[in-house]
């Protein structure tokens, strides 16, 4: 890959292809896997079995480091996320660690600031502050 | 990073397999298909395949010369996981050497944080050994730890990534009380 030494996600240089594809948050990817694993439990009496491993450690990772389990606030996670004219990555970052502060939340995309889309301090603080709603209320 | 992508693929049915009634050539099709997916596990382009979640078109088959297999272009929606340099993630610690900490992140086994990329932490030998900083912050097993990717690599041989990733950088190290 030619590209290679250039990739830096903290700048957001992650390859075209990768930029313009849809990234999934966690809890998002739990909700896909275990509806998956749900249809197998149905059709097989060995359902582990029937899966990949790849499948296997990603289910166990994503169940752990889900932060939001109910389909409704996941669903209300991206949308709030999405007013904020972020790029697909740095929305699932933010919705996969769930930053408190502002500055924390830019220490993990740095990109929000550098790319100079006008996200001052309190977009970044709103942002946050509606998504510990969501958290509180789940 | 986990990723939603749409892709091309050809899936070859035997002509032993190749059944009259349309729905049961559809239904070899996706076994097919599944098969296929878990078995590519990985590659370097895209990443690790979790799971196909749509199938979007089955094209014309084309019969094969001499074997008499058919051909079909399929397109189908995928998860796939991808690590990324600079990209912030969490993982969880599985084994605990004199010289760094292997993680577990997604699919991923061998995500390595070595001692020199956590400058405070020192090992502390024993039964259950672990790495500790001057404030009682630990890194041992099972303990989850955010980190940022300096560096990955692609394993041909086992179609496998690895990551160096680091504590250098603010709001990363272990989490002590998830709220999960």
């Amino acid at each position: 890959m030619s590209g290679e030494e250039e990739e830096n996600a903290a700048e957001l240089k992650i390859g075209d292809e990768f930029l313009k594809a849809k990234c999934l948050m966690n809890c998002e990817v739990s909700l896909i896997l275990e509806h998956k694993y749900e249809q197998l439990q149905q059709t097989s009496d060995d359902p582990m079995n029937q899966v990949s491993q790849v499948f296997e450690k990603s289910l166990q990772y994503v169940k752990r480091f889900s932060r939001y389990k109910n389909p409704d606030a996941v669903r209300q996670v991206r949308e709030i996320l999405a007013r904020y004219q972020l790029a697909e990555f740095e929305l699932c970052v933010l919705g996969n660690l769930c930053p408190e502060t502002v500055e924390e939340a830019i220490a993990m995309v740095p990109s929000i600031k550098t790319r100079g889309r006008a996200q001052d301090d309190e977009a970044i603080e709103k942002m946050l502050n509606d998504l510990s709603l969501i958290k509180k209320f789940e | 990073m986990f990723l939603k992508v749409q892709l091309p693929w050809n899936v070859i049915i035997a002509a032993e397999n190749l059944k009259p009634q349309g729905l049961m050539l559809q239904r070899e099709i996706i076994i097919r298909l599944l098969g296929d997916f878990a078995m590519k596990k990985a590659t370097k382009d895209l990443g690790y395949f979790l799971a196909v979640t749509t199938l979007e078109k089955i094209g014309e088959g084309k019969v094969r010369q001499h074997t008499g297999d058919v051909l079909f272009p399929v397109v189908f929606n995928a998860i796939t996981f991808k690590i990324f340099k600079g990209e912030i993630l969490e993982g969880v610690v599985h084994k605990v050497l004199k010289h760094g900490v292997f993680m577990r992140c997604g699919p991923i086994e061998n995500v390595y944080l070595s001692h020199l990329k956590m400058p405070d932490y020192r090992y502390v030998p024993g039964e259950n050994a672990c790495f500790m900083n001057d404030k009682l912050s630990k890194i041992g097993k099972d303990v989850t730890v955010r980190f940022s990717v300096i560096g990955t690599k692609w394993m041909e041989a086992d179609r496998e990534f690895q990551a160096l990733v680091s504590l250098e950088g603010d709001y990363l190290g272990p989490i002590s009380t998830p709220d999960i």
